[in-house]
Formats: structure tokens, sequence, C-alpha cells
């Protein structure tokens, strides 16, 4: 059992940065660079050091655990009513390792930014916070309050520092993706708030606290209405299909490293919250709608690589390609078998690797290029070698290929679904196969053949932006190559889930 | 070292392509070197492996199983646990031998034909990681271990077919190599995922044990064994999915001698082997097996006769091999499959390698821009002949003592015995073809001719000792020779269905294939060396034909098509779909029903004091009357 200030410090240390950087003058944007990037220097060492330290074995559900009670026995409150209350199992320990690994990588790529980087800064450390916050949280309230930290960022980081784009057929201003993420992710707490203030009445207790509250057996009618609103809640922001259309578009207009952490890490804290909220405080009402979610969630993976196929815009077919991924993380949870839930964890914290590299990897060309349009490209491999490389290696890791990431987590959890849904499984494994035919189209299209002379001029990618590739490359190979660390952590944890076996 | 330390050689091979990614640019050479010493390091320890699985068949009998290691790699306690782990025997021991020599000699002979390139230490680490997956394929004890070892493969193939990646036809080569194959391995990874659900087990053994003991449904058998079939056509290149490989040739010869003869091609043939006992527990699948490999053998047979790119007849000629190496496996006889894989990687990569050597001394590949090399490479050409009538099937060289073989399998089957009879002279006459317009007569490009020459040692000597191999390999079905080798005797008696198959030699077989073999040989040296003018008159009278044939059946049109019209306009749809009704129509639409319904109340604000006052008292008294009616 590890016990410490380690979760408080990765939530503590965003917003004491975030409350620094505002009395650094904004005329020092040099110094708020190197203050963002050591803060993320520090929170992947946390961060690292949570993950690893992290006890297999120990008996307990919760590690890293700390209780500090805000307010008790007051009104409608009894023991424990509100109480910030930390720790991680073996789930929130990869999540904790991605946001440390997405947020110091998303520091590094956002050295560019130079309109208001202070500003910029300030809120990305509010979401990052917010994020840490979510993943360590063990109480309803303090849940929520982080869940809404890190989203209303977003709006800013968008609706400001974003991009529009003028495609052929359509447009899509960066108001208008930001106004629908928005609405989408505050809409869909709503259903999250309902659902609640409906466990903590229907409970009776008077406390907020989630392990004091996963003891309690609620009434399988009760189960049956509340899931739901977890479940919608949750999912839109894990990209649900047909709730995914804010994913996208968000995507696209937003900075690089705003995406980064949007695909990278908040899509997870929707998948999170079905395990945490759903699966853990309602396994009847679990066990009776994942039927509707494997349904879905298999939908969001055909769907999703079928759109991501006919997309010519890098970032869009990025985006759909998250929606396609995302979907293996539902299928994953909806098998409600510690196989698939393994697996669905897996590719949480796979996905979330992946697909910060290919937006990084994006931004990069962007920066230079000024047009995502892959048609437009050929040849970069020759005046680009090592983004080519690292942009392969995120591309073969998302079709799945062995030896990174992406297989460990699919194998999973198309194991775990073959023993409930095998058609659904094979579904899934074509899913893997169209995103093979995409990936390497956008190769051979936008890298390969002969080199284009209107891009004669571009450069290889900054040192900076190759350092955070190699770093997240690592984490590919990692748990490609050995995935026992994740696993051993994860499946002791998913095996506690009620109702998962 | 013994059958328990064979991890140890894939690791070689995948070490250096380990070193070679990372440190290759500041290494000396590039590190060709390194990747050269841990190919040769693997290739010598296979000596003592083989001296191994001599001794222990010595003492166990030709029964003995082989042995197997493994180690865990991940587990969900009491749910599912993944085991990296090799297994040894006598299959794997042939492979083992082919895959490291085949690789020892393209890698040796890259040192010239690749010297210059742009990427070379790149390629010297792909070629070392592509040797290491294989031979991690073939070691595998688990399906779990083959799968992951099978998809690095394809990777590897995608990579160095899209070596000269400035290429346009080669990244579409690329592309096409991989979609092709790993469409064929959604069926693979979904019949491993089967059996494992029927039988809670990976290990191959294990699960073919099962199914043999019954544990496994019919039907669930029936379609795990039909789709492990799927991922070998796609990797074996078998009709229909045989595409990929013709256009594969625009990777580095070296390499297409890799794919062609030890690698990536030959992974579906040793699949089919290793899993033979369960397709021989379903109804109808050697029967499959067998009508595949027959048409593959036919249809390539046929356009290996018009193609004129040197590479592209090679290359339909090595899906002529595999079809058969098919039907050795349709007719039950692993043997024969084996023994033609063997004799077939020696000539195989030796042809490539001389076609290497030709592209390399005049630029060029086409065979209308060739002839006369005769003279100038009198060693490539010597070598070359001896590839072409090896794959030919001339008496006594390997290739004939291989498709004996097949033939004398085949015997029990009058149908496929005479079909197989009929492709004979066909593959002879593209062979004597290839061979004449590339070395014979007149030049057709003398400035072409002019300055070719023999190759650096590096490339004459993996020639020469790919001939000498092509020569001999084939005596490995005699018990004397088996004998001296360490082996019990012929290779039937360690590789194997049910009991050992002694090398039977029909004489009556024989004679008739080499007449066969002979007149095709007689017939192409008429056509394309004695009257040049039969040929064009030949492609005039069958001018359909010809067209069928140059077009390749028209079936990579076909499918071209069916991407383009179908497969790319139902995923542009489901786009137009999601974002102009989903989004525009649906999301969209409900914010603008949200804002109409605003505009819509916005006139019960009319900021007038009685209207206010109406309301109100209109609600007072509604509320009360509800509340009276409830009493």
């Amino acid at each position: 059992m590890q016990t410490g200030y380690i979760l408080l410090a990765t939530i503590a240390v965003p917003l004491l940065t975030a409350l620094a950087l505002t009395v650094i003058p904004s005329r020092y944007p040099n110094a708020i660079r190197v203050l963002a990037v050591a803060t993320g220097f520090v929170l992947f060492g946390l961060s690292l050091y949570a993950f690893f330290a992290y006890q297999l074995s120990s008996g307990d559900q919760f590690q890293f655990e700390l209780r500090w009670t805000w307010i008790e026995n007051i009104g409608f409150l009894g023991e424990n009513g509100i109480t910030l209350h930390l720790g991680i199992d073996g789930i929130g320990a990869p999540m904790v390792l991605l946001t440390g690994i997405v947020a110091f990588t998303g520091t590094i790529i956002s050295w560019k930014i130079d309109y208001r980087n202070k500003d910029y800064f300030v809120l990305f450390f509010v979401l990052v916070a917010g994020v840490f916050g979510v993943f360590a949280s063990l109480d309803l309230f303090f849940w929520f309050f982080f869940y809404e930290l890190a989203v209303l960022p977003m709006y800013l980081l968008i609706g400001v520092w974003g991009s529009s784009s003028v495609f052929p057929t359509f447009a899509r201003t960066k108001e208008y993706s930001a106004m629908k993420l928005m609405l989408y992710l505050v809409g869909a707490s709503v259903f999250i708030f309902v659902g609640i203030f409906a466990v903590f009445v229907e409970a009776g207790i008077g406390t907020f606290d989630l392990p004091t509250l996963y003891e309690v057996e609620f009434d399988e009618n009760f189960q049956k209405i509340v899931f739901p609103l977890f479940l919608i809640g949750c999912g839109v922001l894990a990209g649900l299909w047909p709730f995914h259309t804010w994913s996208p578009d968000g995507h696209v207009a937003a900075p690089t490293a705003v995406s980064m952490l949007h695909a990278g890490v908040l899509m997870k804290l929707g998948a999170f919250g079905i395990i945490r909220l759903g699966m853990q405080l309602l396994p009847e009402g679990a066990d009776f709608w994942m039927p509707a979610l494997i349904t879905l969630g298999t939908v969001n993976v055909v769907y999703g690589a079928i759109s991501a196929m006919a997309q010519t815009d890098l970032k869009y077919m990025i985006g759909y390609s998250s929606v396609s991924h995302m979907g293996y993380v539902l299928v994953g949870l909806a098998t409600l078998n510690p196989i698939g839930v393994n697996g669905a964890v897996l590719q949480m914290f796979s996905h979330g690797v992946m697909t910060a590299l290919l937006f990084a990897m994006v931004g990069a060309l962007y920066d230079q290029a000024h047009t995502r349009d892959m048609s437009v490209f050929g040849g970069l491999a020759q005046k680009m070698p090592r983004f080519v490389a690292f942009f392969s290696i995120a591309g073969l890791a998302s079709l799945g290929l062995p030896g990174l990431s992406g297989f460990v987590a699919e194998f999973n959890v198309f194991v775990g679904t073959f023993q409930t849904y095998p058609a659904l499984g094979a579904l899934g494994i074509l899913g893997a196969a169209i995103t093979a035919v995409y990936i390497l189209r956008m190769l051979s299209q936008a890298f390969f053949g002969p080199a284009n002379e209107r891009w004669a001029d571009l450069k290889e990618m900054s040192h900076l932006e190759q350092a955070a590739g190699a770093l997240l490359i690592a984490f590919i190979v990692f748990m490609g190559v050995f995935p026992s660390p994740f696993v051993d952590r994860i499946a002791d944890s998913v095996l506690r889930i009620p109702g998962v076996g | 070292m013994g059958m328990s330390e064979a991890w140890l050689l894939p690791l070689l091979p995948a070490g250096a392509f380990v070193v070679l990614t990372l440190f290759g640019p500041y290494l000396p050479r590039k590190g060709d070197w390194l990747a050269i010493a841990a190919i040769f390091t693997t290739f010598a320890l296979t000596f003592p492996i083989i001296a191994d699985l001599t001794s222990a068949i010595a003492e166990h009998g030709p029964e003995f199983g082989g042995v197997t290691n493994s180690i865990e790699w991940m587990s969900v306690p009491g749910y599912l646990t993944l085991n990296l782990g090799v297994h040894v025997d006598a299959i794997t021991v042939v492979m083992l031998v082919v895959v490291s020599f085949v690789a020892l000699m393209v890698q040796v002979y890259s040192l010239g034909y690749m010297k210059g390139d742009s990427r070379y230490g790149w390629y010297y680490a792909v070629i070392s990681l592509f040797v290491a997956s294989m031979l991690a394929l073939v070691l595998a004890d688990n399906f779990l271990v083959l799968y992951f070892a099978w998809e690095l493969v394809g990777l590897c193939s995608y990579l160095l077919i899209g070596h000269y990646s400035h290429l346009r036809s080669a990244a579409e080569a690329a592309k096409k190599a991989f979609i092709t194959t790993r469409l064929g391995d959604v069926g693979l990874l979904i019949a491993i995922i089967l059996l494992w659900r029927e039988t809670g087990t990976f290990s191959i053994q294990g699960v073919i044990e099962a199914a043999q003991a019954g544990q496994i449904r019919t039907e669930v058998l029936t379609a795990s064994v039909f789709l492990i079939f799927m991922g070998a056509m796609g990797k074996s290149a078998q009709f229909p999915f045989h595409v990929w490989l013709p256009d594969a040739m625009e990777g580095p010869t070296p390499v297409s001698a890799l794919i062609h003869a030890a690698t990536m091609v030959v992974a579906g043939v040793y699949l089919v082997t290793r899993t033979l006992p369960l397709f021989e527990l379903v109804a109808g699948a050697q029967e499959l097996i067998l009508a595949v490999g027959l048409l593959t053998t036919f249809l390539s047979a046929s356009m290996g006769l018009v193609m004129t790119d040197i590479k592209r007849v090679i290359a339909y000629s090595t899906l002529n091999s595999l079809g058969l190496m098919f039907v050795a496996l349709g007719l039950g006889s692993p043997a024969a499959a084996m023994l033609y894989l063997f004799a077939h990687a020696f000539f195989k990569a030796l042809l490539f390698l001389g076609a290497g050597s030709v592209i390399h001394a005049t630029e060029r590949q086409d065979v209308s821009q060739l002839g006369g090399l005769w003279s100038k490479m009198p060693l490539t050409g010597a070598t070359f002949a001896i590839g072409a009538l090896a794959m030919a099937g001339l008496p006594f060289l390997a290739g004939f003592w291989a498709k004996d073989e097949i033939l004398v399998v085949a015997t029990e089957n009058r149908a496929v015995f005479a079909l197989l009879l009929l492709t004979l002279p066909v593959t002879a006459m593209y062979m004597a073809r290839l061979f004449i317009l590339t070395f014979l007569g007149e030049a057709k490009e003398p400035e072409a001719i002019e300055h070719a020459h023999d190759g650096p040692p590096t490339m004459s000597v993996p020639l020469v000792l790919l001939a000498v191999l092509s020569v001999v390999a084939g005596f490995v079905v005699f018990d004397q020779v088996g004998r001296a080798m360490g082996f019990p005797g012929g290779i039937g008696e360690i590789i194997f269905l049910h009991e050992p198959e002694v090398f039977r030699f029909d004489v009556a077989v024989a004679i008739g294939s080499t007449l066969l073999v002979a007149s095709g040989l007689g017939v192409g040296w008429l056509i394309w060396k004695e009257r040049p003018g039969l040929a064009i008159i030949a492609a005039i009278v069958l001018k359909p034909v010809h067209t069928l044939l140059v077009n390749k059946y028209y079936l990579d049109d076909l499918y071209q098509a069916v991407i383009d019209r179908v497969v790319l306009m139902a995923s542009r749809m489901l786009a137009w779909f999601d974002r102009n009704v989903v989004n525009d129509t649906i999301v969209d639409g409900s914010a603008q029903a949200t804002g109409f319904i605003g505009y819509l109340l916005k006139f019960q604000q009319t900021g007038r004091l009685p209207n206010y006052a109406l309301a109100i008292v209109i609600g007072i008294v509604a509320l009360t009357l509800v509340a009276f009616s409830l009493k």
C-alpha cells in the first residue's frame, strides 16, 4: 500500500504553475515557456513515479490515498459528506501516467505558441489539473468538479488559439467547433450531474465518497434507470456514436497540443467515468445496458474507420480514427469480462499516446506547410525522413501492428468480445483491417512517391518536436513489447469491478 | 546450444535491427557487418540444433514431437495468459536452415548490389528484422507468437518493397502487398481467437491435440480451418490474393530473392504444413487447398509466358511453385511440400540474384531491351541457366526431385496428376524464354550491355553457392544422403502427417515428366531462339489470349474497380452522411430548433405590465382549480 501526497501534487503543481504564470509579465515569453516545460517535466516525473511505485498485490483497492474532509455532518451531508478523497487503482495508474506523458509532450509542442502564450499556458495547466483530478478523485463531488475544470478551458483554447478551416464542400470555423464541443460536453455533464445526485439520494447515507458508495447495494430498477445517465454523459466525452460529431470538428479546430490533450486524454475521461461511476457503482445497470453499448461501440469502430477512409484532411482522418479507436474501448468495456475490460483500459492508454503522436506530427507539418490536405503532398519522406518515420510508427500502432501498443490492447478487446459476441468481434477485427487501408493510403499518398516541387522548402521537424515524438514512441514500443507492467496493474483492479467475470 | 535455446536465433538479427535503427548512421559502414555477423551466427547456430534434433530423433524415433520452451508475456490471472515460446521439430529445422542460409546469401550479395544506396543502413536494419520475424514465425510454439511474427514479416516486406519510396510504383506496390495480405490476416486472427475460445489455449500443438480429441465443435473447427487458410492464401499469394506478389518486385532485387525464396511467401506454406492435422479433420478443406494450388499454378504459368520484365516472370514462376506446394499439401503430403520448399528456396534465390546481377550491370530489366549477355556475363549466365533448369524440373537438379515427389503423390488422383503434367511444359517454356531473351541472341540495345560484366565477389560467391545447392539440394530425398547429413533417412522420414514417407522413385513418372519438360524447353528454344518470328505470329494468331494474359486476366483491374467504385464510394457516402445528415441536420438542426423556440417564446415578453398581470391572474386561477380538483 502506497500513501503520500503524490496525487495531490499532480493536481496542485499545474494549478500553482497556472497561478505563477499569471504573475510573470507577458513580455518574457521565453520565461513562460521554460516554466511551462519544466512543469510538464515535473508532472511527467510525478506520474512516472505514481505508475511504477504503485504496488502490485498490495491487497488494497486504492493506493496513494489521501482524505481531507471539507464538509460533513451539515444538513443532508453526513459522515465524510464531501471530502477531497484521492487515490488510484490499477486503472487510474496508467491513466495518470498517460496524462503525465501527454501533458509533458504537449508543453514541448506548445513552445511554438507566440500569441498570448501566457494565457494559453494558464488555461492549459488548469485543464491538466482537471484531468489529473478526475483520474485521482474518489469523491463524486470532486470528480465532477475536476471534470468541469478539465472541460471548460477547452472552449477558450480552441476559440482563441484554434484555426478555422475552409474545405471545398463545407467550412468549419473555430468558434463553431468550440461552441459545439462545449455544448456537447456541458450538456453531457448534466446527465452525469443528475446521476450523481440520484446515487447520493438513493444511497441515503449523506456522503459523496465513492468507496463508501461502492459498498451500497442499489435497487436493480434504480440501477437500470440511472446507469444510462452515466453511460450517455460519459459516453459523449468518449466519442460514443451518434454523439461523436463534436470530436472530429474539435480536433481539427484545436491547436496542436490541445488536440493532443483532447484526443489523447480528455476522451479517456469519458471511458474512465463509465468504469468509475457506471460499472463500479451500478453493476446491475451495467449488465442490463451493455448489449446496447457493445453494439454502439462496434458502430463506432466500423463507422469511424469507414468515414476516416474518405477524409482528405489529415486531422479529420485522425479525428475519425479516434472515433473508431475509442469504439474499441467502448466494446471492451461492454464485454464485462476481465479480458475485454483489460483490453479497453490498455487501449485507453495506447490510443492516448499514439493519437498524441499523430496530432503532434500533423502539427509539425501544418506549421510549415499551412495545409493538411494529404492529396497535395507527396514524397515528403525525402525532405523529412524522421517526420515520416515518426508518423508511420504512429500509423502502424494505430492499425494494430504487433510490437506496438495498439496490438496488445486490441488483441485483448478482440478475445474478450469473442467470448460473448463473436460476430461483433469479427467486425472489430475487420475494422482494424480498414484502419490499415486508410493509414497506408495516407502514407503512400502524402509521404511517398516522387518529391513534389511545391514542398521543396520543407525542413525536418524541430528538435523539440523530435524529442516529444521520441518520448511518445518510447511508450508505444514499451507497451507493445512489455505489456506486463500495464496488464498486471490493470488486471488486478479489473477483477475487482463487481459484475466483471 | 540445443533445441531449447532456439529462442536465441531470432533475437540475434532482432538485436542487429535495434542497434542499426538507433545507431546505424554512427557505425562504420552503416553497420552492415553487424547485420551479416548476426545472420551468420544464426546460420551457424542452426547446426547444433540440427544435431540436437537428430540425436533426439535417434533416441525417441520418428514420432519425436519436438521441444517446447516458453515464458509468460502477459496475463489476466485466471482468464488469459499469453506466452512467448519456441517449438523445435523437423519442420522447424528445415525452415531454419532455409531462412538463415538464404538470408545470409542475400545479405552478402547486397553488399555489392546495394552499394551506394542512400538508405543503405536502413536497408540492412529492415532486412535483419525481416529475418528475425521469419525465424520467430517458424519457431513459434503458439498462435499468438506466430501471428506476431506473421505481421512483422508483412511489415518488413512493406518496408522493403517500398524501399525506393521516391517511386510512385514502389509506394503503391508496398501498399498493395500490405493491404492484400492484411485482408488474409483478418481471417487468421479470427481463427486464432475462435480456436482459443474452444480450447483455452493458443499453443499450436495444444489446439491440434484438442481437435484430434474431438474437443472442438465441428462448425467452429471448419470455420477456423478455412480462416487459417485465408491467412495462408494472403501471405503465400494464392489466387485470388496473388495480385500483390508480381508487383512486389518493385523492391530491390535481393529483397525479391528473400521474399520469394525464404521469408514472406513461404510463411503460408509453413502455416498450412504446421496445421495440416486440423485441415485433415475438416471435410473439404484439403480439397480446397488442392483446388487453390492448382488454379494458382495454372494462372501463373500462363501469365509467365507473356511477361517481359525479368523479375515479373520469375515472380510468376514463384506463384507457380507455391501452387505446387499447396497441391502437395492438399494431397496430404507435407514431406513433398517441404521438400519442394527446401529445393525451391535455393533455385529461386539464385534466379532473383542472377536477375539482380543483370539489372545491376545493364540497368534494364525488360527482356525486350536485353539479350546477348552470355558472353559478357558468363558466370551470371551459367548460374542463371542452372536456376532456370532447376525450376523447369530437369533431371537431376533440385527442382526435379521435389517436383517428382509431388507428381508421385499425385498419381493417386488422376485428374490432378494430368493437370500437373500439363503445367510442366509451360513452366519449362517460359523459363527457356526468359533465359534465351536475356542471355542469348542479339543484344536489342547494344549500348546497354556494352559495359556489362559479372558482379564483384560479394555478388558472385552467393550465386555460385546457390547454384551448387540448386544442383544437389534435391538429394536429401535419399536415405543415404539423409543419413550422411544426420537425418535418420530421407526428408520424408522426419516430416510426415501420419507415418514416415519413404521416397518413392517412379521411373515411369520420372521419364514422362522429363519428356514433357524437355519438350517445353525444346518448344521454347524453337520459338524464341531458332524462329523468333513464331512468337510474334503466335501473339497475333492468339491475340485475344495474349491480351488476356498480358492484362493478368483483368483481375488487378477488377480489384481496382471494386476498391474505387465500391469501397471508396461507400466510404465517401458514409462521410457525407456523417457530415450532412448526422452533424448538419440533426446536431445543428437541434440547435436551430432550440433557437427557433426561443424566438417564438420571446414574443411573450411584451414589456407591458397589463400582459404580465393577466398572465399572473390566469396562473393563479389555473393552479387553484388544479388544487381543488385534486382534493
